[in-house]
């Protein structure tokens, strides 16, 4: 089990060999993005096997449509992010999901919290978890609302009754604070 | 410049970064970014902090789920199978199974022959009960008809074991009778209506017994409408003395009558079944006068 050997490459090689229709590319990028695309989906679906199912078919989506990522336009990452983001965004809104949310048990919430609890006394995490915390409290709930719940930004202003160029503002200051943070 | 300042300031790079703008504004901020290169950039640290921020918080899915991601992809990762490494501990198995079966097969196969045995010494030991049975059938079926004629020869012996007893009983009587000087032997004789005709009658006059002698009978059996009666003429006036039958096996010897004190004569006439009041003169077969 421990033998398992990571596939690192470059974007440019990634890009080149997911185009190229080489299975490689998915192995890399699996090896490389699943825990990070994961915990996108997750923030949006909490539970775990309907999170798994949706990083699979993130993949199969990533695979299926590759001619489309033009890096010209961004990064592969952000490509892949929205990707997963928005499935897990259409899966929220969905009905069938709304209806199965109703009868959700108390055990994948705890489930879903403990998970979380394992993330935060991750080493690297820990500074982020305090730098997102202390943000001003208005500027991570826009960037939280917009990110993790599936809000466009003009649902955002609605719903928060603001300015949509306030809440523009609000989500550049909060990414602002998270570059200041990682560079 | 102020342009692109205001333009990045304005946090529709972190909205396009974020996936939030429609096809016409991001055709705008890809233009934006071709054009300026500090646009280009400024989208670009936006993506990498996102992309931090995401990494950071990854959460690793579970073990087997990459297999099955790339399964549905159609291919599988070489580097780490883990089903060959299983699958000779798959074959092993069956393989002991195969070696457990012939080691077990003795023991079956004998106990198959010993229940073979058993089997074909239980059918015959049945064809022989049902033979056995079959004898003892038709064995019984003898004995009873032996049974049945044994007890139809008891009954016959029975039947003339008591005929004889009557007959023997009734002669004694007769040799009595002959013997004793009250008894009268009455010889009755043939008429016209048959001259062959005859018969005895006892009469014990002081005892008014009255018998008439089977064996000393030579009438005529009569039919089932009529009987034989016999009359004592008393004063010259026929007397009913009871009626009677002549049959080839009769058992009695001696018939006993009605009774009478006196008489001149006896005399049968052939009557209608069950006797009449008074005789049938042309029906009289004997007649006979008491001797004196």
């Amino acid at each position: 089990m421990g033998t398992t050997k990571k596939i690192s490459l470059s974007e440019e090689e990634l890009v080149s060999k997911l185009k190229n229709r080489d299975t490689i590319a998915v192995q890399a990028l699996y090896d490389m993005y699943s825990g990070a695309l994961l915990g996108v989906i997750s923030r949006i679906i909490q539970q775990t096997e309907v999170a798994e199912d949706l990083l699979q078919e993130t993949f199969i989506k990533i695979w299926n449509s590759a001619d489309s990522y033009d890096s010209s336009k961004g990064r592969l990452f952000t490509w892949m992010m929205n990707i997963a983001r928005n499935l897990a965004i259409d899966k929220l809104r969905s009905k069938d999901f709304k209806n199965s949310g109703k009868n959700q048990d108390i055990e994948n919430n705890v489930d879903f919290i403990d998970a979380q609890k394992e993330v935060t006394f991750n080493a690297d995490i820990l500074g982020i978890k305090d730098m997102v915390t202390a943000l001003k409290p208005e500027f991570n709930n826009v960037l939280d609302m917009v990110y993790f719940k599936g809000y466009t930004h003009v649902e955002t202003a609605e719903e928060l009754n603001l300015p949509l160029g306030t809440v523009k503002t609000r989500i550049r200051m909060a990414i602002m604070e998270l570059r200041k943070h990682f560079n | 410049m102020e342009e692109v300042k205001a333009y990045i300031e304005s946090g529709i790079l972190e909205l396009y970064v974020l996936g939030q703008l429609n096809a016409q504004e991001q055709i705008e901020v890809e233009a934006m970014a071709s054009k300026y290169p500090e646009i280009k950039r400024e989208i670009e640290a936006i993506e990498i902090a996102m992309e931090q921020y995401a990494v950071q918080n990854a959460i690793q899915p579970s073990v087997n789920l990459e297999n099955k991601i790339l399964e549905k992809i159609g291919t599988s990762k070489t580097t780490e199978k883990p089903e060959p490494i299983i699958e000779p501990v798959k074959i092993i198995e069956p393989a002991k199974e195969a070696v457990i079966v012939p080691l077990n097969t003795a023991p079956y196969e004998s106990k198959i022959k010993s229940l073979r045995i058993a089997l074909v010494a239980c059918i015959a030991l049945l064809a022989v009960s049902i033979v056995a049975l079959y004898s003892a059938h038709n064995q019984l079926g003898v004995a009873k008809d032996q049974i049945a004629s044994l007890s139809l020869n008891n009954e016959k012996f029975t039947s003339t074991v008591n005929f004889m007893k009557q007959s023997n009983a009734d002669l004694q009587k007769i040799i009595d009778m002959n013997n004793d000087p009250d008894w009268k032997a009455v010889k009755l004789a043939g008429t016209d209506m048959d001259p062959k005709a005859k018969m005895t009658v006892y009469w014990h006059a002081k005892g008014k017994h009255v018998m008439v002698d089977n064996s000393k009978m030579d009438l005529p059996a009569n039919d089932q409408q009529h009987q034989y009666q016999l009359w004592a003429i008393v004063n010259g006036k026929p007397v009913d003395l009871g009626v009677f039958d002549v049959k080839s096996d009769s058992t009695h010897i001696l018939l006993a009558m009605k009774e009478i004190g006196s008489a001149a004569a006896f005399a049968v006439t052939l009557e209608k079944k069950g006797g009449s009041v008074s005789p049938t003169m042309n029906q009289m077969i004997v007649i006979g006068n008491v001797s004196i």
